[in-house]
């Protein structure tokens, strides 16, 4: 007979612990590769931001967050790309890891700004590192979805029902990497929330008009130009909505 | 001004707090007016407001970009410099002890903080431009980007103002006087200039410009009227329209 207990070990306490960082024994556990973000993302995000916060140590575990998600959201790029194909087998991923990348870049600041206002001490290094934790845990979760849009992208023609799709994913995993960049800022001392809640409206509404302002992302690019014409901004509701109305197909 | 002094570490130590609102660290500043703080103070004006105020005028071209970069953060230490001397009557008249310099550098502060919020928003500011209709007489839907753009820099120049006064309010009261004292003082500040820096800014018109009329560093009626004449003018005009 069998003695091993078939219950697998508990997960590790990760968001709703109070015990101070660095005092869990795992807390300190280093993170030197690829691997080891994502596995620390998903199962001990709290290794992650006691790394974060070890001054110049952190540097290397921004890089790794960052090149997560720029390759992860480059995947997920091609799998938006494969819908139509063609031209968009290169200018989807492209263009996707571009906006993500300027979404993070123009957010970054405004970040760092409601974090010092609502109490924190944290260093612009460190608030860098939570963002690209929020980054690489949504693209993650994006790759996660990928099979699903793929089969979706192969099977159905409408450009309206892929992009709500694709949001729907979008919205799901930026909603995990919000959570973790909450706890993460937390952590380094934020003392009030709503200012934080401000940020995330407007990371939300700068991601979401990035994908306005980029297109097309779905749909044939053959015929389209690789951005809007100058005369041709849209507000993304307004596009949205244009969408629905055309019978747009790939 | 020692190396560490003006260590990029040190300068984003002083942002944090002055972000923070630490009232500790912040009177301390002001007991001090160090000449290397002040011009570090200038110099986040002048980055901060400078950035915003380019993202602001590169709608309308990008010479305008470089003009309101050049006036922006001139409104902010014009402001600063042209009522130091009447703020630094008024602080202890009010209440609260504060020399010249002192006072002079507790606005300073407050300014460099509201030009640091407004520093942030200014990525923010230059995609919401880029996702804007061109700014161009006979557009269809110049009006409503106008108004769209219009909203967000007031939110926005509201929340960094809003968002400074309150931490001056703290330094205030931590400089040593009472509630009702630091209230007095800002309001008196608050309102000394809000005179001055509505009419710098009316006489250092246009930043963002308008589509119907030439870019301009200033305009050739620059020094005729006044905001307020202006404002009366607008309110009466409405009042015979309805």
């Amino acid at each position: 007979m069998n003695e091993t207990d078939p219950t697998p070990p508990p997960i590790p306490a990760s968001f709703a612990d109070d015990v101070p960082l660095g005092e869990n024994p795992r807390d300190r556990d280093p993170i030197t590769n690829v691997p080891g973000v994502i596995e620390a993302l998903l199962r001990h995000p709290r290794r992650i931001i006691f790394h974060l916060n070890q001054g110049n140590a952190s540097g290397r575990i921004i890089g790794l967050l960052l090149a997560v998600a720029l390759v992860l959201i480059a995947v997920y790029g091609v799998i938006v790309g494969s819908f139509s194909g063609g031209v968009q087998w290169w200018a989807a991923p492209l263009k996707i890891t571009a906006g993500l990348a300027a979404t993070a870049a123009i957010c970054l600041p405004s970040l760092y700004i409601f974090t010092c206002l609502s109490g924190s001490t944290a260093q612009l290094g460190e608030v860098t590192g939570a963002l690209g934790g929020l980054l690489a845990l949504a693209t993650l979760l994006l790759i996660g979805f990928a099979p699903v849009a793929w089969l979706f992208s192969q099977s159905t023609a409408s450009v309206a029902m892929m992009g709500f799709l694709h949001l729907t994913f979008w919205l799901v995993a930026a909603g995990f990497g919000v959570r973790f960049l909450r706890t993460a800022l937390r952590r380094l001392g934020l003392q009030t929330e709503s200012g934080l809640n401000v940020w995330v409206v407007i990371f939300l509404l700068v991601s979401l008009q990035m994908t306005t302002a980029l297109r097309p992302l779905l749909g044939p690019g053959e015929n389209a130009p690789l951005l809007p014409r100058s005369d041709d901004k849209k507000f993304f509701l307004v596009h949205w909505a244009d969408s629905l109305d055309s019978p747009a197909r790939r | 001004m020692s190396p560490i002094e003006n260590s990029p570490g040190r300068r984003s130590a002083e942002l944090g707090a002055m972000l923070r609102g630490e009232a500790g660290v912040l009177a301390g500043w002001v007991a001090e007016a160090a000449p290397g703080r002040t011009w570090r103070q200038a110099g986040i004006i002048l980055v901060g407001a400078g950035a915003f105020g380019a993202a602001m005028g590169s709608w309308r071209a990008p010479e305008q970009a470089v003009f309101a970069a050049v006036k922006l953060p001139g409104i902010l230490l014009g402001t600063a410099v042209g009522n130091a001397l009447l703020n630094g009557l008024l602080a202890p008249l009010l209440g609260i002890n504060l020399r010249l310099r002192a006072s002079l550098a507790a606005v300073l502060t407050s300014f460099a903080l509201a030009a640091a919020i407004l520093g942030a928003f200014s990525p923010l500011m230059a995609f919401l431009v880029w996702n804007l209709p061109p700014l161009a007489p006979g557009h269809p839907e110049t009006v409503g980007a106008h108004n769209v753009m219009l909203l967000t820099l007031v939110g926005v120049i509201a929340f960094a103002g809003v968002t400074a006064n309150l931490r001056l309010l703290q330094l205030l009261r931590r400089l040593g006087g009472g509630d009702a004292e630091a209230r007095r003082i800002l309001f008196a500040w608050l309102a000394g200039n809000l005179l001055f820096g509505s009419q710098l800014s009316w006489i250092l018109r246009p930043f963002i410009g308008s589509p119907g009329l030439p870019v301009e560093f200033l305009r050739a009626e620059a020094f005729h009227g006044n905001f307020f004449e202006s404002v009366f003018h607008t309110v009466r005009q409405l009042w015979t329209d309805f």
